[in-house]
């Protein structure tokens, strides 16, 4: 079995929990967002914004996860997936 | 990472080939994951023919996927070179209906009640199934668009259409119903339970395949799992046989009738005339996978084994 050597610790949930956060508040700044853990790097995440008023559920996904591109890049990313992704215009 | 112009490359020209085409893990008859495994359960149940491409077998197309789409998981479905989306939305659009028009179909009519019809056996035999499920799981049919037929118990959808014969009752989903008008099902005893059968008029007729002597050759070498069937008489018989071939005689229809209706099945004769009838008939009796021998024993002497004797 092959073991990881991580630089750093893993993060903890709440400090990713709350980047998570801010990493979709920097594109949506006036949006609703609620971060949830749901097991270690799996994620469940709601965000009501204005921005995505008239565009398809689809594309509404497309841009949260354009936000948290960098938190969930690679195979050791940090957050390893979005199980319920919610996104509405208010 | 770093976006991989090679791999996106493969990407547009796979989009551009084809109209629908699924990203996702494993194949259509065997994925590796849940979520790819749904997906193909709702094109499935809507398309006979799409494409799909195995991400597991390019680690490169893998992650490019996921860059090109803007999206970070796998399965993930184009339409006309489009990005739809992943399982959620797919199984979304599925239960809204907004799939069909997504995929250039159009959506069924509002589903009568198709007319089911039930032997004596099977009312019994799935009557007893049904008393051994729990609670919330009752009988349920689909047909997918390659005409594949499910019997299974499951739980219910607000959706489905309920077929009832005196105690039973049988779940549809709308488009399974629209294809069952006036279809039966039958049910055989067997030692391991009891084994049913439907028939649907309304699913295509399998076509029968010609297949050419050499090609039968090739098979039989190759070890293919082939039933091959003589129908000519027991006198002709004597004259000449091909090896490996087996004379259609009572037992023999019989014991086809007990085979998995997947089965590949092929028929000879003299010239090809009297098998092909045959083939027709096991065609029509639900067999998926039917081929008549061209030119029959004849062509096999003359094109194949000179050691057969002609007549």
């Amino acid at each position: 079995m092959a073991i990881q050597i991580l630089s750093e610790p893993p993060p903890e949930p709440e400090e990713l929990r709350a980047r998570l956060e801010a990493a979709i508040r920097a594109h949506f700044p006036d949006a609703k967002i609620e971060v949830s853990a749901s097991s270690p790097g799996h994620f469940e995440v709601t965000v009501v914004s204005p921005l995505f008023l008239g565009l398809p559920r689809v594309k509404q996904q497309q841009r949260v996860y354009a936000a948290i591109r960098e938190l969930m890049a690679g195979d050791s990313a940090p957050v390893h997936a979005i199980d319920r992704m919610v996104t509405r215009a208010p | 990472m770093n976006p991989d112009p090679s791999a996106r490359s493969r990407i547009e020209a796979l989009i551009a080939s084809q109209r629908v085409v699924l990203f996702m893990k494993g194949q259509r008859d065997a994925p590796q994951c849940g979520f790819s495994a749904r997906v193909c359960q709702i094109l499935d149940q809507l398309l006979p023919d799409y494409a799909t491409v195995d991400v597991l077998a390019d680690p490169a197309l893998r992650d490019e996927v996921k860059r090109y789409s803007e999206w970070p998981t796998i399965p993930q479905l184009y339409v006309d070179g489009s990005f739809v989306g992943g399982c959620d939305i797919l199984q979304e659009m599925s239960e809204d209906g907004s799939l069909f028009e997504t995929l250039g179909l159009e959506r069924p009519k509002p589903a009568s009640l198709p007319h089911v019809e039930f032997s004596e056996a099977a009312i019994q035999a799935l009557g007893r199934l049904a008393a051994e499920q729990p609670a919330g799981r009752s009988l349920h049919l689909a047909i997918d668009a390659r005409w594949q037929h499910a019997l299974f118990f499951g739980e219910d959808a607000a959706s489905d259409l309920v077929v009832e014969a005196g105690e039973l009752r049988l779940g549809l989903d709308p488009v399974s119903a629209s294809r069952a008008e006036g279809l039966r099902i039958d049910a055989e005893g067997g030692p391991e339970g009891p084994a049913f059968r439907i028939d649907n008029p309304n699913a295509p007729r399998p076509k029968v395949q010609q297949l050419a002597v050499r090609e039968l050759k090739q098979r039989l070498d190759a070890g293919a799992p082939i039933h091959l069937f003589d129908v000519r008489t027991p006198e002709e018989r004597a004259i000449a046989h091909i090896p490996g071939a087996r004379l259609l005689d009572e037992e023999a229809t019989r014991a086809i009738a007990r085979l998995d209706r997947a089965t590949p099945l092929v028929f000879h004769c003299h010239h090809g005339g009297r098998s092909h009838a045959a083939a027709e008939h096991f065609a029509a009796q639900g067999f998926l996978n039917v081929a008549n021998v061209v030119g029959g024993i004849d062509a096999w002497s003359q094109e194949v084994d000179p050691s057969v004797p002609r007549y």
